[in-house]
């Protein structure tokens, strides 16, 4: 029950995270890879309230989802100007030097990063409970990505990825709209850096590196960019599919890459043979054919 | 600290160490130049190079010149069937820049981990011993693997050069870095142009994992470290400016190397991601753009236009 249960969340939180970063890249054509450095604001910054504070999980992780909005406000105004290849080399290197931070500050544990990370539910209920709690989160997000793209701001939004030129002479707020996608699709990886920090009750820069923007990325392009649907898709394939070597009863030293190899085998494999992804065939998903 | 001994030391120490950065960055800012494309797959072709080249000597036993023949026939093999069996087909399909990228880091990270099945994540070196000769030279110590490092860096970076100036089909490379539509036009062939500049960027890599990796320890995710080096060179030389990066290389190794005067070793990558963002940020089209304004030079298309024998390719 408790692999089911850890499996469950592990879905729920990428299903959060890539649909988040979905609004950004694939809704709004922002392309930026530091979207796991928000996933690591929230969860550190719920993880130091909750270790130092005692304060209950909700105030916790409110500030988590703060402190991911206030950065992403910073990188989404100092990166105006560039775009394209620019603005994902520029966000990389935004990740690395923020990541680099929490790897040397003594605070955030250093790269043996926060252990004592307080549980909220404890007992047999404790794994079904927070499954439930995120399933309800992840299924929330999908839900408001889905009205709000679904709405005027939602095409607003488009229209900025689609021609940006167009869209300003229309008389739209290009940075304001920038800021507000970069700050929900934050905010959200936010949400689900505290749920990961209070079920998995521990956190290290190892967890957010480049090889987790690549995660995230992988799940929004393999699902479907610039859909709904797609980074569900995206994440349930991605993490139950490596999942089945753990069943082969490996030794616990190759058990990680051998999953990063199926990982990454599929991430190529799925880009040749499904271009546009699963659940592909929108306009955004036309960006990557 | 201040003693002029100790700061010619870094200054040679720092020189030494960036060889291996020049070469990185050379070999990535070409690619950049001649395919637009930010290859992060190189980072994977510097893992294959260096276990080529460690388990030819310590696990077959070979000597040092064959193993760097292995690396680099493996090296340059990877690197065409790359070229020929994914980037060619993302370019057929007109694919975004946010596809070559996925594949790109995918594939860099695949090769990781293929790497860390085979060989494991204790780091490793070509030779069993790292240790080389050392001489004083003035007070400043210069050991042979610096003296090798500098020697074979500049000895490629001149081919290279010769080979792009002088050779014709160093003008196709550049012609086809220049528009490669229009290159085409004037019957040059963009693929051969592609997959030669495929074959120097592997030769570059091989040379520089050869001196880190006879230098110090290599797992199998340091070359993901090594190619963001190249990225910041690159940009911060100002894309299209394929030895600009070279010299951007040798100016963040001496940053780093003399950064130790006044932060600690553990805050010198910070300095680098933020020359990366910094660069971005406020320079998009690289430092050494915006340093000078003069007439644009004419396309190497252009200057291929007199060129007689042309007609024939």
């Amino acid at each position: 029950m408790n692999y089911i249960a850890s499996t469950g969340m592990l879905i729920g939180i990428y299903v959060i995270l890539a649909s988040s970063y979905n609004l950004i890249i694939g809704y709004g054509g922002l392309n930026t890879v530091a979207h796991p450095i928000f996933f690591a604001l929230g969860a550190y910054t719920t993880a130091l309230l909750g270790i130092h504070t005692g304060l209950p999980a909700l105030p916790c992780v409110v500030a988590g989802v703060g402190v991911a909005v206030l950065v992403s406000v910073v990188l989404a105004l100092t990166t105006l100007r560039i775009s394209g290849d620019y603005l994902l080399i520029a966000s990389l290197g935004f990740q690395l030097g923020l990541l680099q931070l929490v790897n040397n500050f003594e605070f955030t544990g250093g790269p043996a990063g926060l252990s004592d990370i307080p549980s909220t539910i404890t007992g047999a209920a404790r794994g079904p409970a927070f499954l439930a709690i995120c399933a309800v989160l992840a299924v929330s997000v999908l839900l408001a990505i889905r009205r709000l793209m679904a709405g005027p701001f939602g095409r607003a939004v488009r229209a900025m990825r689609d021609d940006e030129l167009a869209c300003a002479a229309l008389g739209r707020g290009l940075t304001s709209i920038k800021v507000l996608i970069y700050a929900f699709g934050s905010g959200t990886a936010g949400i689900a850096g505290g749920l990961y920090a209070y079920y998995y009750q521990y956190i290290s820069p190892d967890q957010f590196t480049v090889a987790q923007s690549a995660t995230i990325l992988t799940m929004v392009v393999l699902g479907g960019i610039g859909t709904t649907m797609g980074p569900l898709v995206g994440a349930v394939v991605l993490i139950a599919l490596p999942q089945a070597i753990n069943f082969l009863h490996l030794p616990a030293g190759v058990v990680g890459p051998l999953q990063g190899m199926i990982f990454t085998s599929l991430v190529i494999l799925f880009l040749f043979l499904r271009p546009k992804g699963l659940v592909g065939g929108s306009v955004g998903a036309a960006r990557l054919a | 600290m201040t003693d002029p001994v100790i700061l010619l030391q870094i200054l040679w120490t720092g020189l030494a160490m960036s060889s291996y950065y020049v070469l990185f960055s050379v070999a990535f800012a070409l690619t950049l130049k001649v395919e637009k494309l930010w290859n992060f797959s190189q980072a994977g072709l510097m893992g294959i190079a260096f276990f080529a080249m460690y388990f030819s000597v310590q696990g077959l036993e070979l000597p040092g010149w064959m193993a760097i023949s292995i690396g680099l026939a493996v090296t340059i093999g990877v690197a065409l069937a790359v070229q020929v069996f994914a980037i060619e087909v993302l370019r057929r399909r007109k694919s975004s820049g946010l596809t070559f990228f996925i594949f790109t880091l995918v594939f860099a990270q695949l090769v990781a981990y293929v790497l860390t099945v085979a060989f494991g994540t204790d780091p490793e070196t070509i030779y069993p011993s790292v240790m080389s000769h050392v001489r004083l030279v003035g007070g400043v110590a210069v050991s042979d693997w610096d003296i090798r490092a500098v020697l074979v860096t500049c000895g490629l970076l001149a081919v290279l050069y010769v080979l792009l100036r002088g050779t014709r089909d160093g003008q196709f490379i550049l012609a086809v870095a220049d528009n490669a539509r229009l290159a085409e036009i004037y019957g040059i062939n963009a693929r051969r142009a592609y997959l030669l500049s495929s074959v120097i960027a592997a030769v570059l890599i091989t040379a520089g994992i050869y001196l880190y990796g006879s230098r110090a320890g290599v797992t199998p995710d340091v070359p993901i470290g090594l190619v963001l080096t190249a990225v910041i060179a690159t940009l911060v030389g100002g894309v299209g400016r394929v030895f600009s990066a070279g010299l951007a290389a040798v100016g963040l190794a001496l940053l780093q190397s003399f950064s130790i005067l006044f932060i600690a070793a553990k805050w010198q990558s910070l300095l680098l991601y933020a020359v990366l963002f910094g660069a971005l940020v406020l320079f998009p089209r690289g430092l050494g753009r915006m340093s000078i304004r003069r007439a644009p030079r004419p396309p190497a298309v252009a200057a291929l236009q007199v060129s007689p024998p042309l007609a024939g390719e």
